[in-house]
């Protein structure tokens, strides 16, 4: 069976800055895997290529046997991968129900007579999606709070939960942890494991180690736009490789 | 200080700044979207007059009908000006470029471009005096209530505004379409990675706005008995002026920077001689830029 997620020879370039290259890589049914690597190593621009929305330089990336290397973003949505972001993108003005609305909303896609006639309210399919993202995540008492009101960490919550109201089977988390004390990090690696558990498949980025290392079956490593390594947390952490790309080789620091 | 005459003209500034209103809400719409002023805005308001005009001539149908045909003709205007002046600078989708400075003047630049060759096209084909319309259609038969009298216009506008902007209303809190526009004007990138088709949302927006702003144009031609190509300046200019008011980005705001605006337009000109009417426009710019420059209603993301 071939993986969910296939990367092949990826490259994105920026002028003369080799931001990712020739990176290949793969995410199993049901993984969990962790990206991590230095600052600017370009772990943000692969999710961005992922999620086409920086197209690739060169390369490919397959999603469930499809090509989708020159797909529109929210098509690759609609395909099924979703993500968040290390800066939060939630929108700040709409309520927390019509935030979670909208990833149900790009799920179902709709004909331009349906968008003016159909409603959102909280009976049809894209409430039933809304409140199920809202449960999952229990953020269903704040349903009717601006998002903007939320606090930091209920706000993260806020953007899996648009996430998991695109019904994906690919979740791209970028730094969920940033920002979070220990123990709602604990409770995230716990909620995350769950999610996993019923099947969804995490790809995610993280400076917190012993959240990737506890979390993540297995990691890719990046430094400087190219994979240096990739293997269970234990052999990627004894990795020399790694270790240079972190610390800086022994004659440098020496 | 309350005579009739005063009352009168409270009236007048009212259905002249629901007017304002409505194409004030046009240039929210898509300055919420795209965080882009739409200068070809008063042109969809030629244009929408017009295309009722040559309706009349052409046809002679029922009012109804012609309000129609300025709503598909507004429809289309806006499909087209999204084609012709925004699409072409929304190639570069990174973020670098979606926050750039350059590419939202040039926008900006490029819309004024289209604003003053579908003016000077205008002026080519129909001349640019005052167009004649057929007296049956226009909208100043008298209506007396008390020792108040009104045009049969007022009252359309009125009406016509008042259902516009409920349905708009109506549409941005409780369709799909309504909730994508929202979701783009709040952040376009979260919106486009939660599977929104960002470009379709644009369309609607630009669609939905002149929609608005040609059917404001139709009505204001019948009512002032005036539809000549550069109509569309002056309440372009108004409606600009009610949206900064607003902050930017308030649909609400703009609206009631509208009303305000017109009123006190209608309150200057029975005071003072016509031409100082004009004056109260740009002097609620300054005052709004020196004093709130985020707007009355500032929720607003930046200074104007």
């Amino acid at each position: 069976m071939t993986p969910l997620l296939e990367i092949k020879n990826a490259c994105r370039y920026f002028g003369g800055l080799h931001a990712v290259e020739d990176f290949s890589g793969h995410v199993k049914r049901g993984e969990r895997v962790g990206l991590i690597g230095p600052n600017g190593a370009g772990k943000t621009t692969l999710f961005n290529l992922i999620t086409c929305f920086t197209p690739l330089s060169s390369g490919a990336v397959f999603f469930d046997d499809t090509d989708i290397s020159s797909l529109k973003a929210y098509r690759v949505a609609r395909l099924g991968i979703a993500r968040t972001f290390q800066n939060l993108r939630v929108m700040p003005n709409l309520s927390v129900f019509d935030n979670v609305s909208i990833g149900a909303l790009g799920a179902l896609g709709h004909s331009p007579l349906a968008a003016l006639t159909k409603r959102t309210n909280y009976a049809n399919d894209i409430g039933r999606r809304t409140w199920d993202a809202l449960e999952q995540t229990g953020l269903q008492d704040h349903a009717s709070e601006l998002a903007a009101n939320l606090s930091y960490g209920k706000r993260k919550y806020l953007e899996i939960a648009r996430a998991l109201a695109l019904s994906p089977r690919l979740l791209i988390l970028d730094e969920p942890a940033a920002g979070l004390n220990d123990t709602e990090t604990a409770q995230l690696a716990e909620f995350v494991l769950r999610l996993s558990g019923e099947g969804l498949s995490i790809l995610l980025v993280e400076h917190d180690m012993n959240f990737v290392m506890s979390l993540c079956e297995r990691v890719m490593v990046m430094a400087s736009g190219r994979k240096i390594a990739d293997g269970s947390p234990q052999e990627v952490s004894n990795d020399p490789v790694v270790l240079e790309a972190y610390l800086g080789s022994e004659e440098e620091a020496a | 200080m309350f005579d009739v005459f005063f009352v009168q003209q409270l009236v007048n500034g009212l259905s002249i700044g629901l007017i304002y209103a409505l194409m004030a809400i046009g240039f929210t719409l898509i300055f919420g979207v795209l965080n882009v002023v739409n200068f070809a805005h008063g042109e969809v308001y030629m244009i929408g007059a017009f295309a009722g005009l040559l309706a009349i001539t052409q046809l002679a149908p029922p009012l109804f009908a012609v309000i129609l045909v300025a709503l598909a003709f507004g429809a289309l205007a806006g499909f087209g000006l999204e084609r012709i002046a925004f699409r072409p600078f929304r190639r570069f989708r990174d973020e670098a470029s979606l926050k750039s400075k350059a590419i939202r003047e040039a926008t900006l630049l490029s819309s004024l471009a289209v604003s003053i060759i579908v003016r000077e096209l205008a002026e080519k084909i129909f001349g640019s005096n005052m167009q004649s319309i057929p007296q049956e259609y226009l909208l100043l038969k008298p209506i007396e209530i008390g020792p108040l009298s009104f045009a049969n216009g007022q009252f359309l506008i009125f009406g016509l505004s008042i259902v516009m902007l409920g349905g708009l209303q109506w549409l941005l809190k409780h369709t799909r379409v309504g909730l994508s526009i929202r979701a783009v004007a709040n952040n376009p990138m979260g919106a486009a990675y939660v599977g929104i088709n960002t470009e379709r949302t644009i369309i609607a927006t630009f669609v939905i706005g002149s929609t608005l702003g040609a059917i404001a144009g139709l009505i204001v031609g019948l009512y002032q008995g005036a539809i000549f190509p550069a109509m569309g300046f002056a309440p372009g200019v108004k409606a600009f002026v009610a949206m900064v008011m607003g902050g930017l980005s308030s649909i609400g705001g703009a609206v009631v920077c509208a009303l305000i605006l017109g009123m006190a337009e209608a309150i200057t000109t029975s005071f003072f001689a016509q031409g100082w009417g004009d004056l109260v426009a740009y002097l609620f710019l300054v005052i709004t830029l020196v004093f709130f420059p985020t707007g009355l209603f500032g929720g607003g993301r930046e200074r104007v």
